[in-house]
């Protein structure tokens, strides 16, 4: 799949030109976003943009959306330029991006997902039209086959809200099919996807581009960049400096480029504790969610969970928290049994958890950094009358952002204006301040660049160092090697292996978590 | 080429058995709203068994054409993600003026001119909210409060105090107009007023915009998210014209329906009636936070509260009582359908 291909399809021949950007820059109040971008996106090929979090990606992508203008430069797509795109433009010439939030909008149907835009497109954004529900429905039916989605009249009637985000996400490129895109942007795809639900998606991807679809990636998964081929573009401070096909460079050329220095690609974790059991966790299950999910974990131990999307990780990862409470089974800490019945439970008893969807579930985001941090320890803040006490507020939350190294000028600006790397750091630190005996990581550097990565490693080791159990609940299999002493595979419910993560292969630990799905599927 | 198999479609958590009926309900909200009706007509009908009159179903729809005509604008507001408050006052602002204009002007005009006059000042007085709506981005309520204080004061101020009785003939007539005449068990005689198909228009007008434009399509996909139906292309600022002008132009009909069947203009009716047509949108199934609601479902919220208005003095129930019984219902349906969120 990665040969470059020569069956162009009758509707554009591949290798030409589709986008051209030149001179392209961006400034917001005293940023200089993008400096002179220049590139050329050819139909029917892959190319991935990457780039640390803040080196003009999204600036650059919501310029050729049409979400915003550039302030100098040129776009011009198929011979035609323009000096700046609105959202209509750019989709009435064929381009479609599907952000990181998929754009679907969740109380209409899976066909009105689909097809509308189709519509919208056709009458040039212009509302005065009736709707073709004729039309809407075929193009609907014909996009979801593209993408091996069903095409009942029930599934085209489900409201997009009560569907999966892997099912999400194929209805999203189905969209861009539905409308005959000539160019594909992808904002972090597979970031919420299993490998057998982003194997799918690859293969959906390839009959795009050999439709002569050109398809442009914004990943922080190296390895899936290099599994599905093409062009890599690498962008730092609002640049492009290097661009050319992904197989030709090493993983660790491409993070230093984007980093501007070496990065080491290593097991971060050297000593494997032995320390005494801190989290006992017995016959532990959730309705049909988990079972008998029974494991120890050590002081200074950490812990890896992963399994596939329906595997029961995520709620075994919210039992632990007391977010979605366990229904059987038990959960001694310390020797002490302990009861988790809500968020506030784990908390007193000194259990932290990272959620994985850190902007819906985790920060407040319009409110201050410090804020975000003190958050969970505001009893022990509490001054006279009741009053918040600020100034030992500002020095804990201080301590906090110079212990993890939150990148950020003072402590009074809004969570929001952190990169996602930031962020994370933040809602460790808020659990940090409760002292924790165990914190629960979940998906810690989901949306994360390369450099931040790293820092968050660090720190996840450390924390473990000064005796803290650490569970980390992934689907980044190496991000689960390079940093557990156990990884624990779960499927089906169940807690099937448990791997040391210093003598094990990937390839293995991803043979477990399919196991039996692959034989349930072929029969 | 692929090989090509339908991927299994997992709908999120499967409900378990005992939530099968709830979740039934919350997907068909209106059928909750059917029920709550069912359940008032059998109660008021057991303790007064003459509630079962045709008399009684007139009075009820009687009583249904201004609150519908409202009912209908705020849903379309709130599929739209916003919600007006305003329309009363648009409404009472649009009555007055324009009773006392042709009174005083023109006391012969047609129908059809005093109405279309009326449904265009109202869409006026809406694209106003809208406008603002969209280039303050401000919340919508906020706005609409704003306004209507504006409308009314402005009512109160330049256009007059005073109800006045001799409305125009053409309102008059159209007021006393029935489709159907039947004789009562008790030898009177009861009418279904000819204006409850100006009702009936507009639901069928509502429910064409919704469900058979872009336009009404645009309408929920703001409602679902304003950031991504604007990154989809669609013109933000058109659709919040659109829904506050429409809402102002079902409103400025039907405060001309209120003068027509109570054959009055009085510049201090219409107020507070807010809360009960919002609540007979909210009972009917739509979505306070937008982006969800049906013209049926309205319609049977505002038929429920019509009903509770209109006949709970027949099962005893004090008339101070009624409000109480609609909020006892707006607290129960809410419960119900924020069950799914939870489920």
């Amino acid at each position: 799949m990665m040969s470059p291909s020569n069956q162009a399809s009758d509707s554009a021949a591949v290798g030409t030109p589709f986008l051209e950007l030149r001179g392209v820059h961006k400034r917001f109040a005293g940023v200089h976003a993008l400096r002179g971008v220049s590139l050329t996106i050819e139909a029917g090929k892959i190319y991935h943009l990457m780039g640390e979090n803040g080196c003009g990606k999204s600036t650059l992508i919501k310029i050729i959306a049409g979400a915003q203008p550039p302030d100098e430069g040129e776009i011009i797509i198929q011979g035609k330029s323009y000096g700046s795109l609105t959202s209509i433009e750019s989709l009435s010439a064929g381009i479609e991006t599907v952000y990181q939030d998929l754009s679907l909008l969740p109380n209409l149907s899976v066909a009105e997902n689909v097809g509308l835009s189709e519509q919208l497109v056709r009458h040039q954004g212009r509302l005065a039209h009736a709707l073709d529900r004729k039309r809407l429905r075929e193009t609907a039916q014909r996009a979801l086959a593209a993408v091996n989605l069903p095409t009942t009249a029930a599934f085209l009637g489900t409201p997009v809200e009560d569907l999966p985000i892997a099912t999400r996400q194929l209805i999203a490129i189905a969209r861009a099919i539905a409308v005959q895109a000539r160019m594909v942007i992808m904002d972090e795809p597979t970031t919420s996807l299993t490998r057998r639900e982003v194997d799918n998606l690859i293969k959906v991807v390839e009959d795009l581009r050999q439709q002569g679809v050109a398809v442009l990636f914004v990943s922080h998964k190296l390895d899936e960049c290099y599994a599905i081929g093409g062009e890599v573009i690498v962008f730092r401070d609002g640049q492009k400096v290097r661009q050319g096909p992904i197989n030709s460079f090493t993983k660790k050329e491409i993070a230093q480029w984007m980093t501007g220095k070496p990065i080491e690609d290593t097991r971060y974790r050297h000593v494997t504790a032995a320390g005494e059991p801190l989290l006992t966790v017995r016959a532990l299950g959730l309705r049909s969610a988990f079972d008998d999910a029974s494991f120890v974990l050590g002081r200074g131990e950490i812990l890896g969970i992963t399994g596939l999307l329906d595997s029961g990780r995520n709620e075994l990862a919210k039992a632990l928290a007391g977010v979605e409470p366990a229904d059987r089974g038990g959960i001694e800490l310390e020797g002490q049994s302990v009861s988790l019945r809500r968020p506030v439970d784990a908390i007193q008893a000194g259990i932290g958890y990272v959620p994985e969807d850190r902007l819906d579930e985790g920060l407040f985001l319009d409110k201050p950094i410090r804020d975000n941090i003190v958050v969970a320890v505001l009893d022990r803040l509490r001054g006279a009358l009741g009053w918040l006490n600020k100034s030992e507020s500002d020095q804990l939350a201080n301590k906090i952002i110079a212990d993890l190294q939150v990148a950020t000028p003072d402590i009074d600006r809004p969570v929001k204006s952190l990169s996602g790397g930031n962020q994370q750091r933040v809602l460790i630190g808020r659990w940090l301040t409760i002292q924790p005996k165990v914190l629960i990581l979940h998906g810690p550097t989901v949306g994360v660049d390369v450099g931040s990565k790293d820092t968050i490693y660090r720190i996840i080791q450390r924390l473990a160092d000064e005796g803290l159990g650490v569970i980390i609940i992934s689907d980044d299999l190496p991000e689960l090697l390079q940093n557990c002493d156990r990884i624990l595979v779960m499927r089906k419910g169940n807690i099937t292996r448990s791997f040391r993560a210093d003598n094990v292969q990937e390839g293995d630990i991803y043979k477990e978590m399919l196991a039996e799905g692959i034989s349930k599927e072929a029969a | 080429m692929m090989t090509t198999s339908t991927l299994p479609i997992a709908v999120k958590s499967a409900p378990s058995r005992s939530w099968q009926v709830m979740d039934w309900l919350v997907r068909r909200p209106s059928s909750f709203t059917l029920l709550l009706i069912v359940l008032v007509c059998g109660v008021v009908g057991a303790i007064n068994p003459t509630f079962y009159s045709v008399a009684n179903l007139f009075d009820i729809l009687r009583a249904s054409v201004v609150l519908g005509l409202f009912a209908l604008g705020v849903l379309v507001v709130l599929a739209a993600g916003g919600l007006d408050v305003s329309f009363a006052a648009i409404a009472a602002l649009v009555m007055y003026s324009l009773t006392k204009a042709v009174v005083q002007f023109w006391p012969d005009a047609p129908l059809a001119l005093i109405l279309l006059a009326g449904a265009g000042g109202g869409m006026l007085l809406g694209a106003l909210n809208g406008l603002l709506v969209h280039t303050l981005s401000a919340p919508s309520l906020i706005v609409t409060i704003g306004t209507q204080y504006v409308f009314r004061g402005f009512l109160l101020t330049f256009i007059g105090t005073e109800l006045f009785m001799n409305v125009p003939p053409a309102m008059d007539a159209f007021g006393k107009a029935t489709l159907l005449t039947l004789n009562t068990a008790s030898g009177g005689q009861t009418q279904l007023p000819a204006f409850v198909l100006v009702l009936a228009a507009a639901a069928i007008l509502t429910w064409w915009l919704l469900e058979r434009t872009l336009m009404g399509r645009a309408v929920f996909a703001m409602g679902g998210s304003l950031n991504i139906a604007e990154r989809l292309g669609y013109n933000l600022r058109t659709v919040h014209v659109f829904v506050f002008a429409y809402a102002g132009m079902l409103a400025g009909v039907a405060g001309l329906m209120h003068v027509a069947a109570n054959r009055l203009a009085n510049p201090f009716d219409l107020s507070g009636i807010e809360l009960d047509v919002i609540a007979a949108v909210v009972l009917g199934g739509a979505r306070i936070t937008g982006g969800r609601g049906t013209v049926a479902g309205t319609l049977l919220g505002v038929l429920l509260v019509a009903l509770i208005n209109n006949v709970l003095i027949l099962a005893g129930v004090p008339s101070t009582w009624q409000k109480a019984v609609i909020g006892a219902f707006i607290v129960l349906a809410g419960a119900v359908f924020a069950i799914r969120r939870r489920g």
